[in-house]
């Protein structure tokens, strides 16, 4: 192990997109060359290892004589006992994602289980579900701290790891949460909430107004992206003219559906039903 | 005697692979490509909102989401019967375009690089093993891994300029039906040229003399991992009302022979990949077959696919030797050098079509969903020729099939025995040290393998052991 006095950090890749990966390298301030220079010893991470195969799996398992937090991304694919997917070959086995997070999730300081495939199985668990995935946190018997989105903005996961390292454990909310990202809805801050108030709606896409009745998710979706915005804060999805899709709800994708529709405007109902109809109760996919 | 080789996990990579390979006298003489991930997003879509398509399918790939976002836009416009504006292409293919520099880059630096350049020691565990049979001399070795991480804000800026006209990236929101759902606004024109120059500026600078250097130590790399040499491309920044073709249309090489490609001769077959059909052969539109492990020949999750009855090679050396702007070979090393040619053609085009967008042009509005149709939407993105095919009943999603380049250049062996592209690369290969066969995954990986898009099902045949972890 490098001769430094960091906490190491695995990054664990399961069942998903390698997006949130991407999206970390999308990092500005902090960046990711910020993180691994000056804030964590990075151990692991399958996307950016230089060596592989039997070699890669030590460098992984070797972790587990020290401190360590894990980060882990995409989702746990259990059916057929998690040979869905295999992250290597370690000793003449086959380690499946669902060993390879029982064993390390059990030994690390911190669990952070990042964007919506970690903490709720997300799109990969989409139904139906073929490969029966589940979060995180239903595989591991202790808190796991949730970073839902799809992918999590680098932000969310860099200043989480800022808080653990030296200010110990966020504040987190009943799902786990932290309430210094995740405790204001997107519609509480959105630069449209103007329209919204005073009922002027878009009904296609391009105008500049409140998107409730495109199927925006906005006023049930807890998160910063209106004040963060994304890729160094240069716009968001509702910036872009298209409504939010919840995907920061531990109900994306499937109680977030549809994504974009143009069914409601045609109603022209009261808000509150155009809520029921834009289906955007859901808090969990468990 | 022929020994049994296995690299696995391939790191560096998009998913999860395993390299097998049979080696005799230092050369290798049969080789499986495997990947180790099933995802299943045709059944996932099935029963879906025909609009919720574009957002749901580009989580196939956390890396070219853009590109799925585009299939399924076009592949939508198809069954709708919409034909996008011009300006709206300009916007989509313009963010398009930039996931191409985005995933060059990030490919070249972060996933090639360290195959050939000793990373940093002391900044952190990850780098702390080599790679092995590293040859560079020190100073051009430092440099590039200056480079390595001077990349990273050129890779986020390409990003960037996605999230400008799509609200964010990866899994942008800007691409729709119709074309794209922003204006472009001088402001928005002026953050653009910016990056776009200092991205245009480094590759020339900076990327260009990096993957030189590279090649200059590395020589044999340009004589293995050669291909059949059959290429293709669905088409890329083609066919524009006003501009024209601005890279290359629908074509193939076979035998050094060019010709149009005609898209009606696609078809997969699945004698040894694991799922079984009425049909063992069919085209996409056709069927989505179910996964079944107990076929005795099979040995893969992912599919052949063919074209004219022949396996194909796609991607970055596939469009620049289609288009003759690179010509020196079908190797290892072509395959990288040719695609950071490429990223430089990109700034280029990208370039034109900014150069051509209207400020404020008109949105795509919205659209109604038909009882019954079906569509395909064919493009080539940065990895070669991708394919969404989907069937709508009663307004809803009742079909959906996606080839992705990954199947192209992973293919399974063809119903006639044939080994798939990445396997030809393989087979012959001269291994110097069967306890670290690098030269294995570096022919993989000069393909930009990507297994989270190609995996449709996997069912391994073993039962899994216990494992007892002593620290």
């Amino acid at each position: 192990m490098a001769e430094n006095n960091k906490m190491n950090l695995v990054w664990l890749e399961l069942n998903g997109c390698s997006g949130n990966i991407i999206s970390l390298l999308n990092g500005s301030e902090p960046s990711f060359q910020y993180m691994i220079m000056e804030m964590v010893n990075l151990v692991y991470d399958q996307a950016l290892i230089p060596c592989e195969g039997e070699r890669a799996m030590d460098v992984l398992f070797q972790v587990l004589d020290q401190e360590f937090i894990l980060a882990v991304e995409g989702a746990v694919a259990t059916k057929n006992n998690g040979r869905y997917q295999i992250i290597g070959r370690w000793r003449g086995t086959d380690i499946t994602g669902m060993d390879a997070l029982r064993i390390l999730g059990e030994r690390a300081v911190h669990v952070i289980a990042v964007g919506a495939c970690a903490t709720h199985g997300g799109v990969s668990a989409g139904s139906p579900n073929p490969t029966q995935c589940v979060s995180v946190q239903s595989l591991l018997n202790r808190k796991v701290i949730n970073l839902p989105g799809c992918p999590c903005h680098p932000d969310w996961f860099l200043s989480t790891l800022e808080h653990l390292l030296n200010y110990g454990e966020p504040e987190l909310d009943a799902e786990g949460r932290p309430v210094f990202l995740y405790g204001i809805t997107i519609h509480d801050r959105c630069e449209r909430r103007s329209y919204f108030d005073q009922g002027i709606f878009a009904t296609a896409l391009g105008e500049p107004f409140c998107m409730i009745r495109l199927g925006c998710k906005g006023p049930r979706t807890p998160i910063d992206c209106p004040i963060r915005k994304w890729n160094d804060r240069v716009s968001w999805p509702v910036q872009a003219n298209t409504p939010c899709i919840g995907c920061s709800q531990f109900g994306f994708p499937d109680r977030m559906q549809p994504f974009v529709t143009f069914e409601i405007s045609d109603a022209g109902q009261e808000t509150p039903q155009v809520q029921a109809e834009s289906g955007w109760g859901g808090q969990s996919n468990e | 005697m022929s020994e049994r080789v296995i690299v696995n996990p391939v790191t560096r990579i998009s998913g999860f692979m395993e390299i097998e390979a049979m080696v005799e006298n230092h050369r290798v003489v049969d080789a499986k490509v495997k990947g180790l991930m099933f995802r299943g997003f045709e059944l996932m879509l099935k029963g879906r909102n025909p609009f919720d398509a574009i957002y749901y399918s580009e989580r196939i790939c956390g890396i070219c989401s853009t590109a799925h976002s585009l299939a399924a836009a076009t592949a939508l416009e198809h069954a709708l019967g919409v034909i996008p504006t011009e300006q709206g292409r300009f916007l989509r293919d313009f963010m398009h375009g930039c996931e191409f520099l985005q995933n060059h880059l990030r490919h070249f630096y972060q996933f090639s690089v360290p195959d050939y350049v000793r990373m940093p020691e002391q900044c952190c565990t990850i780098y702390e093993i080599p790679y092995g049979d590293l040859r560079i001399p020190k100073e051009k070795n430092d440099l590039i891994v200056q480079h390595y991480f001077d990349s990273l804000n050129i890779s986020r800026e390409a990003h960037e300029m996605i999230a400008v006209l799509g609200g964010k990236a990866p899994h942008n929101h800007g691409v729709f039906v119709g074309g794209a759902t922003t204006q472009i606004t001088a402001d928005k024109v002026v953050e653009l040229k910016n990056m776009l120059v200092d991205a245009a500026r480094f590759i020339d600078e900076v990327t260009i003399p990096d993957v030189g250097i590279i090649a200059q130590y590395y020589p044999e790399y340009y004589h293995n991992g050669k291909s059949y040499g059959n290429l293709l491309s669905y088409g890329c920044f083609d066919n524009y009302p006003s501009l024209g073709t601005l890279y290359l249309d629908p074509m193939i090489s076979v035998g050094g022979e060019i010709r149009p490609l005609d898209k009606s001769r696609i078809i997969e077959e699945i004698d040894y990949s694991w799922y079984t059909d009425q049909s063992d052969r069919y085209s996409p539109m056709e069927t989505v077959p179910i996964d079944n492990m107990n076929k005795p020949d099979a040995y893969s999750f992912v599919k052949s696919v063919k074209a004219e009855n022949l396996p194909f090679e796609c991607g970055p050396l596939a469009r620049q030797w289609l288009t003759g702007e690179y010509r020196h070979g079908i190797s290892t090393m072509d395959r990288t050098v040719a695609r950071i040619y490429e990223a430089k053609k990109i700034t280029e085009i990208l370039r034109t079509l900014l150069d051509n967008m209207d400020l404020n042009a008109a949105s795509p509005g919205s659209f109604e969903i038909p009882d019954s149709s079906e569509g395909a939407g064919l493009i080539d993105t940065t990895r070669g020729a991708l394919g969404h095919w989907l069937k709508i009943e009663n307004q809803l999603l009742s079909f959906y099939q996606v080839i992705t380049p990954s199947v192209w250049n992973l293919s399974s062996r063809g119903n006639d025995g044939t080994p798939g592209t990445g396997e030809k690369a393989l087979i012959g290969t001269e291994i110097q040290d069967e306890d670290n066969p690098v030269e294995l995954a570096r022919i993989m990986r000069s393909f930009d393998p990507c297994v989270s898009c190609a995996t449709h099902v996997y069912y391994p045949n073993k039962a899994p052991k216990f494992i007892t972890i002593v620290p």
